[in-house]
């Protein structure tokens, strides 16, 4: 039984990812990292959530936490039974 | 490519001043230097170039240095880069390999590597090759090429590799092999000594042994988080034990609190220059101060305190004129330029970019002022300066940023600027993907007017034309190259040389190619005029190529080989590829002419060239050549051997229009060997009208020989052309000699030697054997040309010619042999000593020990009966068994 909401992932649909990243980085790093959300955790990591074009887009944008030095800590393909909306969603939409 | 930008990238950073040393660190680097490899792989701000330099300025090895950018995925750029970078260690290595790359099309990648390897092979001494910022390259091809790289390595040189990731090498394999010494970001990290040694000694703090360790732990020995906490520190004097609580105590990702802590510290036209410049990949104090708008000077004076505070800035050369800024600082400080300017900024980042485009269009460096108008969307501006001022940028070694560019381009804009379909399609054409240029060029048409008034227009109208007909050239198709280069010609732009020179070539080509020699002869001697006036020396070659084809054609033998040698000149030394045409135009000269050791050297170095063009069926018809020379030797089966491997090389589709050459080369050795039935079977299968006639002549069948011939006669005299006009008259007199004709033999033999003589040619009657032979005696008996005459019969093997006795040949002027015969060895050497090749020359030529070719030498000047090499060659003139000079 299909689980609520996933998709199957494909390279060319946009998917909602959350990339987990140590250290806090402020909201003024959404356009850097195409218009993801940025969300600080209380534990000291970051993480940015939202609509990625495809998985082209998603190694840009791992490209770019490598560039910076940041540590990546996880890239998750998000389940959120809301995500369905989000899809539709432009505001989140990546740039890349 | 500007020559400032170039070395920049080869240029090796200079160990750093006041870095702190790690010993411990450069002695696990010399102890790998027995390996192939070592790999710095950290990420951004380890200190990887830092810990290199310093390693590489005390090696005690040559280096070579490249720094890698997005540009080099570019196969050709990268192999450009990366020769010339090595010539740094070896500076006549890869001559060869770089003009290849300079051909149209380039050879395959994997041709010119293994060339480059071998040269390699011969380093004279332990060199070192450092290759940084490796992460860039994520190309598949150059990823290639660089496991090829690594798996020839020659033990004479060592590689190095810094980069951000693990690189796509065999690295497993290396590692297996002790051939692989490996730097992390482990290893990289500041120790507590050395962060001690770098905050307290370095940077001049005196912090404490807890402070310290707490920085330590905040940044984790991050070398580039040290160095901004170091510097904010310089900044706040009195409350450093405030800032390392606030620092240590904060989430933040660490680069992001120290730049930004940096940055306050500084008044603002410090941050305003900072955050400007980040757009910059490179920069110079003028082009700073172009872009962020201060006066001139004052460029320098920021730049130089930059440095002398370690604000991340590197420089490019020892003139302290072109810098970047560290990788990652760059990058953060970008981040905040877009961050920090709202919507009423006047001076937002498009314009930013502008200015940095004018400035570098105003300097020349067309590319890069190309790169900032397309990072300021400046799409009109960008589609101007694609052009390059006359010459095109992906002409000139940006052809994958252009296409990159234009692939990403809504089909709107480039309708909007149609010269932009042009540009597309024209650089398509350059990197060979024939298949999707035609509805480029039927999209441009759609947007432009069919019969414009506008000059700019016609000439837009007229690249389409020139393009298709470059397409019809690379399809052998002449009707559309006559038509498509007539309609170029009238719609582009007079001023617009180098296509109009292009266009006039392919005009003579489609000439030559319908066989309408004056035509292509016109056409290609306007292509010459035009190509040398505009110093476009590719173009020039290829036009001196087909007026020497044209000369060759019309018997001018001697012409023929002055155009070959000017269009050898213009391919240079290491000669480009296209000189594969000059050569084996210069082999059938010399064959013509019966100097076979100078045809074969010709034939093979056009073979070698040939190798090296893709796509051409080039090395079927040297191949053809050499097979020929076998057969002028005696070596029948060998030629036989040649041409079977050849014509089986020739069954692919783009390599079949050459079967009837090589069948017509099958056919001379057919009937060599007396095999007159498969010999007429060839000739008729592939309709070679020439062969028919030397196979009615085998079979004794004289009488349809002449039927046909005197058809052929009647074409040749039509066409013009001369050089079949020879070949049917030598033919006719030798039919009319077989059936006993002596009057008309002889006739057609005059005429034949009156067309012959001027050009020189002898090997159009000496391949005719025996027949040849005795008609010519009964001439010399004749005195019919008797000086000729007498050359050409002494260019004859002497089983072919008739014996002395046979002929009452008393009235013959023979000149008097020689008590023992040259060899044809000794022939061969003496003509290569008539043309000056030392003894080691000639033994490299012909395969023999300079010994044997000491040998050789005495037993010729026995037989000689002289003593030196130009009394040697003085005697053999006279005795007529070498050409007159």
């Amino acid at each position: 039984m299909a689980e609520q909401g996933r998709r199957t992932p494909r390279p060319d649909r946009p998917m909602y990812y959350e990339i987990r990243i140590a250290g806090h980085l402020g909201v003024e790093w959404m356009e850097w990292f195409g218009g993801l959300t940025i969300t600080q955790e209380p534990d000291g990591d970051t993480r940015l959530t939202g609509v990625i074009t495809d998985q082209s887009a998603l190694y840009g944008l791992l490209r770019k936490v490598r560039d910076l030095g940041l540590t990546l800590l996880a890239v998750n393909l998000l389940t959120d039974p809301y995500d369905r909306s989000l899809d539709d969603c432009s505001n989140t939409q990546s740039k890349e | 490519m500007s020559a400032a930008l170039l070395s920049t990238k080869l240029y090796i950073p200079p160990p750093r001043p006041n870095a702190v040393s790690r010993p411990r660190l450069l002695a696990r680097l010399h102890a790998g230097l027995h390996g192939r490899l070592t790999l710095v792989s950290a990420p951004a701000g380890f200190g990887k170039t830092t810990l290199v330099s310093a390693w590489v300025a005390e090696c005690g090895r040559p280096v070579a240095w490249l720094s890698l950018d997005a540009g080099d995925n570019d196969p050709t750029r990268f192999l450009t880069y990366l020769t010339t970078a090595l010539q740094r260690v070896a500076p006549d290595l890869g001559a060869g390999v770089l003009n290849a790359l300079r051909s149209l099309p380039p050879p395959s990648l994997e041709a010119l590597l293994t060339a480059l390897v071998n040269e390699l092979a011969a380093l004279p001494t332990p060199s070192l090759l450092v290759l940084d910022d490796c992460h860039i390259i994520e190309s598949v091809a150059v990823g290639e090429a660089l496991t090829f790289l690594i798996e020839h390595l020659p033990s004479s040189l060592h590689l190095v590799i810094a980069t951000r990731e693990d690189p796509p090498l065999p690295l497993a394999r290396l590692r297996a092999r002790s051939q692989l010494t490996e730097m992390r970001a482990a290893d990289l990290r500041f120790t507590f000594d050395e962060a001690v040694a770098f905050l307290n000694q370095a940077m001049g703090l005196d912090l404490s042994a807890d402070a310290i360790t707490a920085l330590e732990a905040r940044t984790e020995g991050w070398i580039a988080g040290l160095q901004l906490a170091a510097i904010s520190m310089q900044g706040h004097e009195d409350d450093r034990a405030m800032f390392i609580d606030s620092f240590t105590g904060s989430h933040r990702f660490v680069m992001d609190y120290l730049v930004e802590e940096v940055l306050a510290q500084q008044p603002a036209a410090v941050q305003t220059f900072l955050l400007r410049t980040s757009i910059l990949e490179r920069m110079c104090a003028p082009l700073c101060e172009a872009v962020v708008g201060v006066d001139a000077g004052e460029g320098q004076a920021m730049l130089t305190w930059l440095e002398r505070v370690n604000l991340f800035l590197v420089p490019l050369d020892n003139e302290r004129r072109w810098y970047r800024y560290h990788h990652l600082f760059g990058d953060l400080l970008r981040q905040r330029l877009t961050a920090s300017l709202t919507a009423d900024d006047t001076v937002n980042i498009a314009a930013l970019h502008h200015r940095a485009s004018q400035w570098f269009e105003i300097n020349g460096l067309l590319l890069e002022a190309f790169q900032h108008a397309v990072a300021a969307h400046d799409i009109d501006r960008a589609a101007y300066l694609i052009e390059g001022d006359g010459m095109p940028l992906h002409f000139r070694g940006a052809v994958t940023p252009v296409l990159t560019w234009l692939a990403a381009l809504p089909v709107h804009e480039l309708d909007a600027h149609p010269n932009l379909w042009i540009a597309y399609a024209s650089a398509l054409l350059f990197v060979g993907q024939m298949a999707r240029i035609e509805p480029m060029l039927q999209a441009a048409e759609a947007v432009l007017p069919a019969d414009p008034i506008d000059a700019e227009m016609r000439d837009l109208v007229g690249r389409i034309a020139s393009i298709r007909a470059t397409i019809a050239v690379s399809q052998h198709q002449a009707e559309t190259i006559v038509t498509q280069a007539n309609r170029a010609l009238e719609f582009l732009h007079p001023h617009n040389l180098p296509v109009r020179t292009a266009t006039t070539w392919a005009l003579g080509y489609a000439y030559e190619l319908q066989g309408n020699r004056l035509a292509a002869l016109r056409a290609y001697t306007a292509a010459v005029a035009a190509a040398e006036s505009i110093g476009h020396f590719i173009m020039h070659l290829m036009s001196m190529l087909g007026i020497a084809h044209i000369q060759e054609a019309d018997n001018q033998l001697h012409q023929a080989a002055a155009s070959y040698r000017v269009a050898l000149k213009l391919a240079g030394d290491p000669p480009l590829p296209a000189a594969s045409g000059a050569h084996l135009g210069l082999a059938r000269l010399h064959y013509a002419w019966n100097d076979l050791a100078v045809a074969e050297e010709h034939a093979r170095q056009s073979l070698h060239l040939a190798r090296q063009l893709e796509n051409t069926d080039r090395f079927l018809a040297c191949e053809v050549m050499l097979a020929q020379l076998l057969l002028a030797r005696g070596e029948v089966a060998a030629a036989w051997a040649q041409l079977v491997a050849t014509a089986q090389a020739a069954q692919r589709p783009h390599l079949i229009r050459m079967l009837p050459e090589i069948a017509a080369a099958q056919v001379d050795v057919l009937l060599r060997q007396s095999k007159v039935e498969a010999a007429a079977h060839l000739a008729q299968r592939h309709a070679l009208p020439f062969c028919q006639v030397r196979v009615h002549l085998a079979a004794g069948d004289a009488a349809s020989a002449l039927a046909l011939l005197d058809s052929l006669r009647t074409d040749a005299e039509a066409k013009g052309w001369q050089d079949d006009l020879l070949k049917v008259t030598v033919l006719q007199a030798l039919a009319h000699q077989a059936q006993g004709e002596t009057e008309p033999a002889l006739r057609r033999l005059a005429e034949a030697l009156t067309l012959a003589e001027p050009g020189g040619f002898i090997r159009i009657f000496v391949d005719e054997g025996a027949s040849m032979a005795q008609l010519l005696t009964t001439a010399a008996a004749h005195s019919v040309m008797s000086g000729y005459v007498c050359k050409l019969l002494e260019a004859f093997p002497t089983s072919a010619l008739p014996l002395a006795d046979d002929r009452g040949s008393d009235v013959v002027p023979r000149p008097s042999p020689l008590p023992e015969p040259l060899s044809s060895r000794e022939l061969e050497i003496l003509q290569l000593i008539a043309h000056g090749l030392s003894n080691q020359e000639i033994g490299d030529r012909l395969f023999l020990a300079l010994d044997t070719v000491k040998g050789h030498n005495r037993r010729i000047f026995e037989k000689l009966q002289v003593q030196r090499r130009t009394e040697a060659v003085a005697k053999a003139r006279a005795l007529h068994l070498l050409p007159q000079q």
